[in-house]
């Protein structure tokens, strides 16, 4: 098969060409410099070296997955409350018209609070009810943002799914909480799946309520990273790690979403 | 009848419920808390002082430099990836080769937690340290990423890499929902690609490109890990952003009652930007 090379189809491939290496290269360059020497960091163009494994150990004993677990499991909390309380939401909205389209404004608009409103009623609250030290307040911060965003997306996917089949099942005899759940959601399955991991991976990378609000010794990941920087001067070649460690369950998660991500986008979720 | 009203509303119950808690509650409270003198160090009940904060941030000149350093912030990050998320979008559209690992590896850096790639410029750029800078000053160009006058556009740089991608997502979305006719019509027509994409694509994408800078507008707003990350505000109050003068009048210098007014003037103020803005959409739509 030959074809013509068009101008524009060299001006798209170098363009991706670029964009890959410019998302490439900073998260190469990191993981690089976790495997440096304190003398080899100070030379930035270093590409090749022989590695070694100080920053990492550093890293574990810090207990960075301790951190990471206390995420996960925040992230896990946040994202199941979020999923059932969203996909029935979502579905009363896409198939009942439930408030009508101020719902879906609503929705939106809770993306304009600033975290910053929120984050003093929730510490407040939290000394009030002395639950300061324990992970409650800020499964709460997070659910004011993850469970919006999950419930916009699930719209989308439900808006997809055509209305005879729930009539169908309905004239079958189901309840139509049965046919909701035995019928309709099956169909958006894949759908949930992509927007709990859409929403596992907001919780997870959230630092600003876990600053405030996640016990002071057992922090939650973004923070425990953000330690590194100010603890004693800046240990770069731990960060590093820390960093990786960070980045790479996300990245192995994004590719396994992004499909479905744009297909739940285009199947509704951007309509008012 | 009343049982589909109820069905429809025990369905909807658990987002409200949780929605009220997690939303409603705080909002209201951090409301009463602008009123008050809340100090997190002073025992016993704050005292109801009125607007006395709200005057007293309106009038502070740090407040005034916050909000334009953020609005400069918001313009230049979302302007940039308006255009650079257009443009990769459009090529990933007819990309073939690789598609998933090439849509996979662009969309990544959306993924990744905002301190981990605040840290990771800072150390990139770093004057000393920072592989950047160095290539930069092997073609003889020197360049100081975090220096005055430049650490504002660096940190709106961080948010391109990073969120570009999030206009990429929803644009390619819109893409795929474009319908093909009136594209091939125009192709029959004889139209340009440029022609067809300007009169036929483009006014087709408007409004996921509407919900898009939006959305992004309003993530921008919020920008504080970055900040945190490499900055701290500096140098001077340069790259003092809300998010971040709030933090700091809040917790760190305790002062809740004046942290929440600012959050509020906030709020009023990005609301009545959403609603002038959904009216010119509402008046061009209707045209």
């Amino acid at each position: 098969m030959t074809r013509r090379v068009s101008p524009w189809g060299i001006a798209r491939t170098l363009l991706l060409w670029a964009a890959a290496v410019t998302v490439a290269f900073p998260i190469i360059w990191v993981a690089l410099a976790s495997f440096k020497s304190p003398a080899q960091l100070n030379d930035p163009g270093l590409f090749l070296f022989s590695p070694n494994l100080d920053n990492w150990a550093r890293v574990f004993e810090a207990g960075i997955l301790d951190a990471a677990g206390r995420s996960a499991f925040v992230a896990a909390v946040t994202v199941s409350i979020s999923v059932v309380a969203g996909s029935m939401g979502a579905y009363a909205i896409s198939a009942y018209k439930a408030g009508g389209s101020a719902t879906r404004f609503g929705i939106l608009a809770a993306q304009v609070l600033p975290p910053a409103v929120l984050v003093f009623p929730f510490l407040t609250m939290a000394y009030a009810l002395r639950i300061d030290n324990t992970y409650v307040p800020i499964i709460f911060a997070h659910l004011s943002f993850v469970l919006p965003v999950i419930t916009w997306f699930l719209i989308g996917f439900f808006d997809a799914v055509p209305r005879s089949l729930e009539e169908q099942a309905r004239v079958d005899g189901f309840s139509r909480f049965a046919a909701f759940r035995l019928v309709v959601i099956p169909q958006v399955l894949p759908g949930i799946g992509a927007a709990a991991i859409f929403g596992f991976t907001l919780s997870w990378n959230d630092m600003f309520y876990g600053l405030i609000l996640a016990p002071t010794r057992e922090t939650i990941l973004p923070v425990a990273i953000a330690a590194f920087n100010t603890f004693r001067g800046v240990e770069l070649g731990a960060m590093s790690a820390a960093i990786i460690i960070a980045v790479v369950p996300v990245v192995i998660a994004s590719f396994f979403i992004q499909r479905r991500l744009v297909q739940g986008i285009s199947g509704g979720a951007v309509k008012f | 009848m009343t049982r589909m009203t109820r069905f429809r509303w025990g369905m909807l119950a658990p987002v409200l419920a949780i929605t009220g808690v997690a939303v409603g509650f705080p909002l209201g409270y951090a409301f009463y808390l602008s009123l008050t003198d809340y100090r997190l160090t002073s025992r016993g009940a704050p005292d109801v002082v009125g607007l006395e904060n709200y005057f007293f941030v309106l009038t502070d000149p740090r407040m005034w430099n916050a909000f334009s350093n953020t609005a400069t912030y918001v313009i230049i990050a979302v302007a940039l990836q308006t255009l650079l998320g257009l443009a990769i979008a459009l090529a990933l559209q007819k990309q073939q080769w690789a598609r998933d690992l090439t849509r996979a590896m662009l969309l990544a850096p959306m993924f990744i937690t905002p301190i981990a790639v605040g840290l990771t410029f800072r150390f990139l750029l770093n004057d000393q340290l920072g592989a950047l800078p160095a290539m930069l000053r092997s073609l003889g160009i020197d360049y100081d990423f975090f220096g005055p006058g430049n650490a504002l556009f660096t940190l709106a740089l961080m948010d391109v890499w990073q969120w570009t991608p999030f206009m990429v997502l929803l644009l390619l979305a819109g893409l795929e929902s474009v319908p093909r006719q009136p594209l091939e019509a125009a192709k029959v027509d004889g139209a340009s690609a440029w022609y067809a994409f300007r009169r036929v694509v483009l006014p087709l994408l408007t409004p996921v490109l509407t919900v898009a800078v939006l959305l992004r507008s309003l993530d921008a707003l919020k920008v504080f890990e970055y900040v945190y990350a490499t900055t701290r505000g500096g140098p001077g109050t340069e790259t003092e952003t809300i998010q971040y003068f709030t933090y700091q009048t809040g917790i760190q210098f305790f002062r809740l009652g004046e942290a929440s007014a600012v959050a509020f003037v906030l709020l009023a103020i990005v609301l009545t930007l959403i609603v002038l803005l959904f009216r010119r959409l509402q008046r061009s739509a209707a045209r």
